[in-house]
């Protein structure tokens, strides 16, 4: 039974880091059409945020909404310099983000080298909750990721930013001839979804390695969840998180990692099949 | 209000500069990284006074199986200045990719093998001149680099320190070359080829002295082995259960888990309800970052159960903190802290010329650095650089180097000291234990 709770809140722990972690590239795919290849860069960032924080002495806690900060202007810097300029062509994206993703790490090696850097723990130990221990930190992981995805969810989705926005995923050109400032949009999703990908990333730093290269482990999950998911409905990041996560842990479980691995591919391969979803994406 | 619409043309025109740049872009990244130290080397030539216990020096390479020492190019004291032709010595090594972490302390050491060659006379009177390529950690960029080294470089050996997957993917073009290949890193062992030595640490080494020293040490029996699911780790387990059952231990789980884990809680919950009193953790880079720093928070961190590491090294350490390191022992081949006045002048004068806050001396280029002197002393045994007569005059070569004493064997590989440190509260490494002249367990008869 204890056995039974702790993989459940493994699964848990998983499931915020998955959502988190993807909730930025389902924001820039489904809303823009924009396969945002450099996302596993702007969490990896975010780690670094959360390192340069401790190492000046300052609360972990702070690097959160730091995260934020900096990775919403680096996102609207590349949204201006980049993506604005090629948003339309789905396939010049993801060659754009990919050579966007090389340079971000290599400026990060440059300022900061490859050097592996840690960020300790701000809640170290565990807590006895429902008849178990559980590192304290991944409770408190769970309650930001869960609290940061659904504000932004609902932000996009019940706000008149959100109504905004998804006139413009029901048709640019329209939403541009009434009237809506379909850049400014795309600015601030770009933003947002980056600014997630940094909280993001300053949450799993103390759980993992900060070094340049570490934003590639997080894409391919990314990705996953997006794909399983569902391409044009904000929500189907949880929807994607809760699967992968289901089944990751599930695997594990019962076989090993390696299985778990194999069995969340080929969970994307059959999602895709199944839903033949044309790779220009949701706008196309 | 502004609108979107750009005239086609200039969007295209536009669109297509920036692909451009990004594609020159990506081409820099590539390049710079094998470029940069190369660019740094001919500062390397400019061949300083050998420091008094000079390794290189022909004189003290003594030990019983040394081969007639030949047509060496001056006595010991003061060699002759070499001249002519340099000899040219290809490094392949990661300076890129995850394992790039590992590069710069090899870079740095290049510049030693020059130095400390040259000042010892040179190979049969030639000076040697060294030449980088970095693989990227990537199998198919290594066979490039291989074939840069060979063809563009014409490199008369290649001293290696990278992945397994890379030496395979590379050695083919050493053999059709018949340029000598002397692979430097830790790895599996198994490797047999005429033009090949293996020079780093194999797991026999590593575990069979050291397995039985730790169950004495901690009083643990009950092992959980827990690896990076590709050849090393479990080859490391497949020995390591061996040496267990033959101590008394027993094994009670081995896992693997893919490189790139992030999420450790499922295996964490694994060993914690295995019975474990001693953990063999076979992770490199993040992996082991990431286990580690998630171990602590479920109960098993290094205070619950002990750890015999094979690979964490100090970058790896650094990032997981003393608070979560302490106490863990790693077995390896070398450590910067080796206690010895040969490798502490060598230490000193390494961080004296690279800086105090250069990335550290290290077992992948410490091994590197021996390679280089094995193959210099080799050459001028055989008097020639003919990959022949250099292999046939390494079997059984012995030399003293910072490392210790080490003896190139029958098999190909290299009887070396295997050292245990163990981690101190404030994150050093403390040697707690040496093994010298440990015998590889490898039969190899290309």
């Amino acid at each position: 039974m204890d056995a039974l709770t702790l993989e459940l809140l493994n699964g848990l722990s998983l499931f915020a880091t998955l959502a988190i972690v993807a909730l930025g590239l389902g924001i820039v795919f489904g809303l823009m059409g924009v396969i945002n290849l450099a996302h596993g860069e702007f969490v990896m960032i975010g780690a670094y945020v959360a390192y340069v924080t401790h190492a000046n002495g300052l609360s972990h806690w702070l690097s959160l909404p730091l995260a934020a900060v900096v990775l919403f202007v680096l996102g609207a810097c590349i949204e201006v310099g980049l993506i604005r300029r090629i948003h339309r062509r789905p396939e010049v994206t993801i060659l754009a983000t990919f050579g966007l993703s090389i340079c971000l790490r290599q400026a990060v090696e440059l300022i900061f080298t490859k050097d592996f850097r840690g960020v300790p723990n701000p809640v170290p130990g565990a807590t006895r909750a429902l008849g178990v221990l559980f590192p304290t930190y991944r409770y408190v992981l769970i309650g930001i990721a869960v609290v940061v995805v659904v504000v932004t969810l609902l932000a996009f989705t019940r706000s008149r930013f959100g109504l905004t926005v998804r006139a413009i995923v029901a048709d640019r050109d329209l939403a541009d001839a009434c009237g809506v400032r379909t850049g400014i949009a795309n600015f601030c999703a770009f933003g947002i979804g980056a600014a997630t990908a940094g909280i993001a990333g300053a949450l799993v730093a103390p759980l993992g390695a900060v070094e340049p290269q570490a934003g590639l482990a997080y894409l391919p999950g990314a990705f996953l969840v997006v794909i399983v998911g569902g391409f044009n409905r904000l929500w189907g990041v949880i929807a994607g998180a809760l699967v992968v996560a289901a089944v990751q842990t599930g695997v594990i479980h019962f076989y090993d990692a390696v299985w778990a691995q194999i069995a969340s591919l080929t969970l994307a391969v059959l999602m895709l099949q199944l839903r033949r979803v044309p790779v220009e994406g949701a706008t196309a | 209000m502004g609108s979107t619409q750009k005239p086609r043309a200039r969007s295209r025109c536009r669109t297509a500069a920036i692909m451009m740049a990004l594609l020159l872009g990506m081409a820099a990244a590539c390049t710079t990284s094998d470029d940069e130290p190369a660019v740094a080397e001919p500062a390397a030539t400019e061949a300083a006074p050998a420091p008094a216990d000079d390794p290189a020096d022909d004189g003290d390479a003594a030990p019983e199986p040394e081969p007639t020492e030949a047509p060496a190019p001056a006595a010991a004291g003061e060699p002759a200045e070499p001249s002519g032709e340099p000899v040219r010595i290809g490094i392949l090594f990661s300076n890129s990719g995850p394992a790039g972490i590992f590069g710069q302390p090899t870079a740095n050491i290049a510049e030693f093998i020059e130095e400390d060659i040259n000042a010892a006379g040179g190979i049969n009177g030639r000076p040697v001149e060294t030449f980088l390529a970095d693989d990227a950690t990537d199998p198919a960029v290594g066979r490039q680099a291989m074939e840069q080294l060979i063809e563009s470089d014409g490199v008369d050996v290649v001293l290696g320190t990278h992945s397994s997957a890379t030496r395979e993917a590379a050695k083919p073009l050493a053999e059709d070359a018949g340029v000598l290949y002397i692979y430097a890193a830790l790895y599996e062992g198994g490797e047999c080829s005429p033009v090949m030595f293996n020079t780093g640490e194999v797991p026999s080494q590593q575990l069979a002295p050291v397995i039985p020293w730790m169950m004495d040490e901690t009083g643990g029996s009950k092992w959980f082995l827990l690896g990076n699911d590709y050849v090393w780790p479990r080859r490391s387990f497949e020995l390591a259960r061996q040496y267990i059952e033959a101590a008394g231990g027993e094994v009670v789980g081995e896992e693997y888990v893919p490189l790139g884990t992030q999420d450790f809680s499922s295996v964490a919950q694994q060993i914690a309800g295995s019975g474990a009193d001693l953990i063999f953790p076979a992770l490199v880079g993040g992996d082991a970052i990431a286990f580690e720093t998630q171990a602590v928070d479920f109960g098993i961190g290094q205070d619950a159960i002990p750890r015999l590491a094979n690979i964490y090294e100090e970058n790896v350490l650094g990032a997981m903190g003393p608070s979560v390191t302490a106490g863990m022992r790693v077995t390896l081949g070398y450590f910067k802290e080796v206690d010895s006045p040969a490798n502490a002048a060598f230490v000193a004068r390494y961080f004296e010329h690279f800086g105090a806050d250069a990335p550290p001396h290290m077992t992948f280029s410490s091994h590197i650095y021996d390679a280089a002197l094995l193959y210099a002393a080799a050459a001028n045994a055989a008097g020639t650089t003919d990959t022949a007569a250099v292999a046939a005059a390494l079997e059984g070569l012995s030399l003293s180097t910072p490392t210790g004493d080490i003896t190139v064997t029958g098999s190909r590989h290299l009887a070396q000291p295997i050292y245990v440190a163990e981690i101190q509260p404030d994150g050093s490494q403390l040697i707690v234990q040496s093994f010298p002249a440990v015998e590889p367990d490898e039969t190899c008869t290309p």
